[in-house]
């Protein structure tokens, strides 16, 4: 019996979810039994929790192999790029800071991410370089909090 | 009963840079809570690394985050009635009727209503943690290591059983949180676990890095699919003044609302999502007898205020006694100390009055401060509704970018946190919480070595875990929250099958 009332392509990524969550559990598990360790204070040792916690995960993953439903539907095509191209601005920019600079790749990244949640060319442009100015000197001057430096503008 | 630890925490609370950390942390929680996507949970994660590296004590940081916390449920009511977009799960119940008032031009009355019984709340539930917080630190004295072992098997249990519409996926979600716990150093035996040798990973996974990757990082790539539903701001018009009929209609739900909120939020892991609709349908049930409400009753809007905010009060019941996190939001803030190196439980009381008292007291100044905020400068705090998207979401990155770069400035720490908010864009895709992983991850360690500790006492023997009357409790209790559910189904079937068949 399933309690799902959603979709099929629902149920199929919660089935495809609990496989992944199973695979999880049982290499967990093999790696915790190969804890190496020549003594230990407790009759316990470092390998006994870990295992439990597998063999938990993988009983919890069948039953939710058995009872899938809840899941949201994917996002397809340009929406799907999207979601994937935020952490990957988030990356380029954290690359860059070191040669360029906080302020140049806060720039970069607020107007990337800008674009990508609707905003225009020009608006995107005008709040990148607002909002880098303003963390900027929030965090270097008022909250004196360490920032990824870089060389071009001496920042 | 001794309250000296009060007096000394107020002491803390009023100091002149305690009291603007705490106006400020009310602010900011005020207007995190009324932006339309992110509630109080993000809002810390965001700003915990930013006010650990700005070297401010433990005391000082706890009121920021109890300020933002607070600020954040008083906030969370801007969105729902004006937006009917709760900005998170604890203000979802505040829409129904608060957003109906709204559409009928009552929006200023509704604001002000919600606003009291979120006082009302939350003061309530302050009071009950001044009170009830020193009691249970005095019975957990008595917890030795296979006490402690027992409790936190009845947290996930009672998580499991109360949070979500599936326990499985809360249950997975504290079991991957257990699991990120156990990677690093083992102390006992000096192994090292799963750090496939790598030496960062050798003092395990940096909570930061963990908190901001699943909070802020898989919220902003959610925000890209939920924008499209964006309804228009509703405008404050006509009076703002609540008529003096409407509030004492509300007495009763306020009060009720903020008892099962305080309830409610001192359960370990069950937050403002379960209080505020456990005391809704609770009302709905004692006080609808026209089928009022979700038509804009002002009492279905006083009740889930009042226990939303009660249950941040009493959240931290038993995460400051006993080290167990009331709340998702309260795990966050279990990090936090940890980050500290502050240990909770029931020696905090008397070894740390100071940060105990001032983050209580913090909580009576803060309700008190955030009734004078809310009230008039609503209008104030309306206009972030208007905030777009396209300007919010690049300031979280920036500011997770910065949180995880100046506590861990490496490259591993932020590919950590993009691998991390990625695989919780896919958890949350599948219909998982994210507060459980936070859970179970501040209580792996703690539960890990309180199980060693048990068995090591007793040279291997598991009936130490179910020896002292203590723990006996505890099972029982545990149990009777595992069958909890069945029971209400079951007696829900019954009543169906019972009652007469209306068309």
């Amino acid at each position: 019996m399933t309690t799902s009332t959603g979709p099929r392509g629902a149920v199929r990524s919660d089935r495809v979810g609990a496989v992944v969550l199973f695979a999880l559990a049982v290499l967990y598990g093999l790696d915790a039994s190969r804890i190496s360790y020549s003594f230990s204070s407790d009759p316990l040792g470092p390998r006994v929790f870990p295992l439990i916690l597998a063999g938990v995960l993988a009983l919890l993953s069948l039953i939710y192999f058995f009872r899938p439903g809840g899941s949201e539907p994917w996002p397809k095509g340009r929406l799907l790029a999207s979601s994937i191209a935020v952490p990957g601005l988030v990356l380029v920019a954290t690359i860059l800071m070191e040669p360029l600079g906080f302020a140049l790749a806060v720039t970069l990244l607020v107007t990337g991410v800008g674009r990508i949640f609707g905003a225009s060319w020009r608006l995107a442009l005008i709040s990148g370089a607002v909002q880098a100015a303003l963390w900027f000197v929030l965090f270097r001057y008022l909250l004196e909090v360490y920032l990824p430096g870089g060389s071009v503008f001496g920042f | 009963m001794d309250l000296s630890y009060l007096w000394t925490g107020f002491s803390v609370a009023l100091s002149p840079m305690n009291i603007v950390i705490g106006f400020v942390g009310c602010f900011l929680g005020t207007m995190i809570g009324a932006l339309p996507a992110i509630g109080p949970i993000n809002g810390i994660a965001l700003l915990l690394p930013i006010a650990y590296t700005m070297g401010l004590p433990a005391e000082s940081t706890m009121i920021l985050l109890a300020g933002i916390y607070s600020g954040a449920e008083y906030g969370g009511r801007i969105s729902s009635i004006l937006l009917n977009v709760p900005g998170d799960a604890g203000a979802v119940m505040t829409a129904l009727d608060g957003n109906p008032l709204a559409r009928q031009g009552r929006a200023g009355e509704a604001l002000m209503i919600s606003g009291l019984s979120s006082f009302v709340g939350g003061i309530l539930g302050v009071v009950g943690l001044t009170f009830f917080a020193p009691l249970l630190s005095g019975l957990a004295v008595g917890f030795g290591p296979a006490e402690y072992f027992v409790l936190m098997i009845f947290a996930f249990v009672t998580l499991g059983s109360m949070v979500g519409s599936q326990p499985v996926k809360t249950l997975i979600g504290c079991v991957i949180g257990l699991m990120l716990a156990t990677v690093g150093l083992d102390a006992t035996s000096g192994a090292y676990r799963f750090t496939f040798d790598e030496p960062e990973l050798g003092d395990g996974i940096e909570f930061v890095v963990l908190v901001i990757g699943l909070f802020s990082i898989s919220e902003a790539m959610l925000m890209l699919e939920h924008q499209a539903s964006g309804g228009s701001v509703i405008r404050i018009a006509g009076r703002t003044f609540a008529r003096w009929a409407d509030i004492v209609r509300c007495t009763g739900a306020t009060l009720r609302g903020s008892v099962i909120g305080f309830v409610v939020g001192v359960l370990p892991g069950t937050g403002a999502s379960v209080a505020s609709a456990v005391s809704y349908t609770t009302e709905k049930r004692i006080s609808d007898r026209d089928g009022t409400f979700g038509k804009g009753d002002v009492r279905g809007l006083a009740a889930p205020e009042a226990a939303n905010n009660a249950t941040a009060a009493g959240a931290f019941v038993p995460m400051l006694t006993l080290g167990v996190p009331g709340s998702g939001t309260t795990a966050v803030m279990l990090g936090a100390l940890m980050l500290y190196n502050i240990q909770p439980g029931p020696q905090l009381f008397a070894e740390r009055p100071e940060l105990v008292g001032g983050l209580i007291a913090s909580l009576y100044i803060g309700n008190v401060l955030l009734l004078i905020m809310n009230l008039p400068l609503v209008s104030l705090f309306s206009r972030v509704l208007t905030l777009p998207n396209w300007i919010l979401v690049p300031g979280i990155l920036v500011l997770s970018i910065v949180g995880v770069y100046s506590t861990h400035a490496s490259m591993l720490s932020i590919l950590m946190m993009l691998g991390i908010g990625v695989v919780g864009w896919l958890l949350r895709k599948l219909g998982f919480d994210m507060a459980p992983i936070i859970l179970g991850f501040v209580l792996g360690r703690v539960m890990e070595v309180n199980l060693r500790n048990a068995l090591a006492i007793s040279g291997g023997d598991l009936s130490i875990l179910f020896q002292s009357s203590i723990s006996i409790v505890l099972w029982i209790m545990a149990a009777a929250v595992a069958v909890l559910p069945f029971v209400l189904s079951w007696r829900a079937r019954q009543v169906r099958a019972a009652a007469p068949q209306v068309p």
